[in-house]
């Protein structure tokens, strides 16, 4: 309906006006035709060059890589550098997998146990304090984890988790807790509180009504914030490389990468596999999940 | 009636503490505490192993702005920020609104402008500086066409250019999205009245589309300024702050005397000032923005 209004709208001033309707008649093509489409595929293309650059090289030899950057592996390809830089010798990449998807796994559940029942109790509550404390958790949402980083090495050397695995999963969780309360009471108030009374009428109490009732009811806002912590805590360089240190001997993906890469920046051979394996989870999670990434991720950018 | 009512609220007195306490107290330690901690350390020489650092007043902020080093890492960060930003939406809202529609090719656009949002800013500048080092993929190219070496990393100048614009390629897709969220806000039958009366495609766009797109544009102002503003992973692997620690920015500098250098006093005041140039920017631009669209719309 909506559109065909504007087709009969650029109709009807192309048969009074003979300028406009030629002037008319060049913007819907620049807007439909394939100039449109010319320009955006050029775009694509400069996009998807790095991506491109990235995926041909990790199966070529080093002479083939600086000889034809840009050309196809034929004849040369190699999977030789992509097994090798699983393994690397600086830090091993199955092992940075491991720990970095123990790190994802036990922050989003720490997570969602610390902010799902506040989020409930602030949402429920119409007590005053319960009001301060959700604009406490939102200002913590402005706080730049820059900021963060130094003090919290001197709260965690104080409470003896400097350097472990606990004092980062920690820190972590912390991070995500702000928004995720925000964004969880915000949920828990469009869902009826008449299902709690039912709930306490048939004898369960706060913490049970919670877990059974309302959370399995929370599914779309658990999974923007599962993306969400999942992306920051996989792409997460500075606390990692703080708090667990080169000491501790633990890398995650990008701490791992940094180690690998930032030594041998000239060996094409070490770089552009590390790179591509680093990347390949989240990129192929990306292209299957994207729309709920895309919004997800787009929510957790605004949240500053 | 009263009474069990009463009864029921006291008796989940303590399953309403077991609820709340946790989360306040992760909350506070890691998040509140610290921030408290980070005013008190910056007047300190804290070096990141004495249990009890001493106080020394206000030397860390007098030092800091005295510094050559930090002023020129000041200069980097405004001038990282306000172009990106810039660059950020201007491509953010000129891309939404090519994109804006259904059609698949419009949806496959969204998702490869998106992506690079998707990678770690550490992989991103990694693979920028195998791509336009001197040995790089585009150098290898130009040398073999009997070229010279571009120097997109090794020349100061081109080397904060080429930051800023491995910056915005990573990260306009986000102001795509939210531009687009804001396109498809719009009233439609604003843009048609303004249709039906004659205005120009250009003319509805400047005049109906762009003011009703007001908070909007603020948010991605801001959210572009704010992110901007703390960039590190990305000095760390596209220019590793070089050349001659030209492209150093502030959180690089931050993190570089604290961690590197010990002086985890000095960081503390430098990032002390971080956030409160941060805040005054995005309320300043909030301020500005609130005046604008008031002024369009009277």
């Amino acid at each position: 309906m909506a559109v065909g209004l504007t087709m009969t709208d650029a109709r009807t001033g192309a048969e009074t006006a003979a300028a406009d309707s030629a002037r008319a008649g060049r913007r819907v093509a620049r807007r439909h035709g394939p100039p449109r489409l010319l320009f955006l595929g050029a775009v694509a293309l400069f996009m998807l060059t790095p991506l491109y650059v990235l995926v041909v090289n990790a199966f070529k030899p080093q002479q083939q890589i600086l000889a034809h950057p840009f050309g196809l592996p034929v004849g040369t390809l190699t999977t030789r550098y992509l097994s090798r830089a699983l393994h690397n010798g600086q830090f091993d990449l199955v092992r940075g997998y491991a720990v970095t998807i123990l790190f994802v796994v036990a922050v989003n559940v720490l997570s969602i146990v610390l902010a799902g029942p506040v989020a409930y109790v602030v949402a429920r509550s119409p007590r005053r304090r319960y009001r301060v404390l959700l604009l406490t958790f939102l200002a913590g949402t402005f706080i730049p984890s820059q900021v963060l980083v130094i003090p919290v090495v001197y709260v965690l050397k104080a409470l003896g988790l400097m350097g472990t695995i606990r004092g980062f999963v920690l820190f972590e969780t912390a991070l995500t807790l702000p928004f995720s309360v925000f964004l969880y009471a915000g949920y828990i108030g469009t869902i009826p509180a008449t299902l709690d009374q039912a709930a306490a009428v048939d004898g369960a109490g706060r913490l049970r009504t919670f877990w059974k009732i309302i959370f399995p009811l929370m599914k779309p806002v658990v999974a923007t914030m599962v993306i969400l912590n999942t992306f920051s805590v996989w792409n997460d360089f500075v606390n990692p490389q703080i708090i667990l240190g080169p000491g501790s001997g633990l890398y995650t993906v990008t701490t791992g990468v940094y180690a690998a890469v930032s030594q041998y920046a000239t060996d094409y051979t070490v770089v552009f596999p590390t790179l591509l394996l680093a990347i390949a989870p989240l990129l192929v999670f990306f292209v299957i999940m994207q729309r709920h990434i895309i919004s997800g991720l787009t929510a957790g950018a605004t949240k500053g | 009636m009263m009474t069990t009512l009463r009864t029921r609220r006291a008796g989940d007195g303590a399953a309403t503490l077991l609820m709340v306490v946790p989360a306040v107290a992760v909350f506070a330690a890691m998040l509140v505490v610290p921030v408290v901690l980070a005013f008190y350390l910056s007047l300190t020489d804290w070096d990141g192993y004495s249990a009890r650092p001493h106080l020394v007043g206000a030397a860390n902020y007098a030092r800091l702005f005295g510094d050559p080093a930090m002023r020129h890492a000041a200069v980097v960060t405004l001038l990282v920020a306000v172009v990106g930003t810039a660059g950020m939406n201007l491509l953010g809202l000129g891309f939404a609104v090519l994109v804006n529609g259904a059609s698949r090719a419009n949806r496959l656009m969204r998702v490869v402008l998106f992506y690079p949002h998707v990678l770690s800013a550490l992989v991103v500048g990694f693979l920028w500086s195998a791509i336009l080092g001197t040995t790089g993929a585009v150098n290898s190219l130009v040398t073999a066409h009997g070229g010279a070496v571009l120097p997109f990393l090794s020349d100061p100048t081109w080397a904060l250019v080429t930051m800023i614009a491995v910056l915005v390629w990573a990260g306009f897709g986000v102001n795509v999205v939210l531009y687009l969220a804001g396109l498809q806000a719009v009233p439609r039958a604003l843009v048609e009245a303004a249709r039906i009366d004659g205005a120009s495609r250009r003319q509805v766009f400047r005049h109906v589309t762009l003011p009703a797109l007001g908070p909007v544009v603020t948010v991605n102002l801001v959210l572009s300024l704010v992110t901007l503003l703390k960039t590190y992973d990305l000095v760390v692997s596209l220019t590793g702050g070089g050349p001659a620690g030209q492209t150093q920015t502030a959180a690089y500098l931050i993190l570089w005397n604290s961690f590197h250098d010990n002086r985890l006093g000095l960081g503390s005041a430098q990032s002390v000032v971080l956030m409160v140039v941060t805040a005054v920017l995005a309320l300043a631009v909030t301020r500005v923005r609130r005046r604008g669209e008031l002024a369009v719309f009277s």
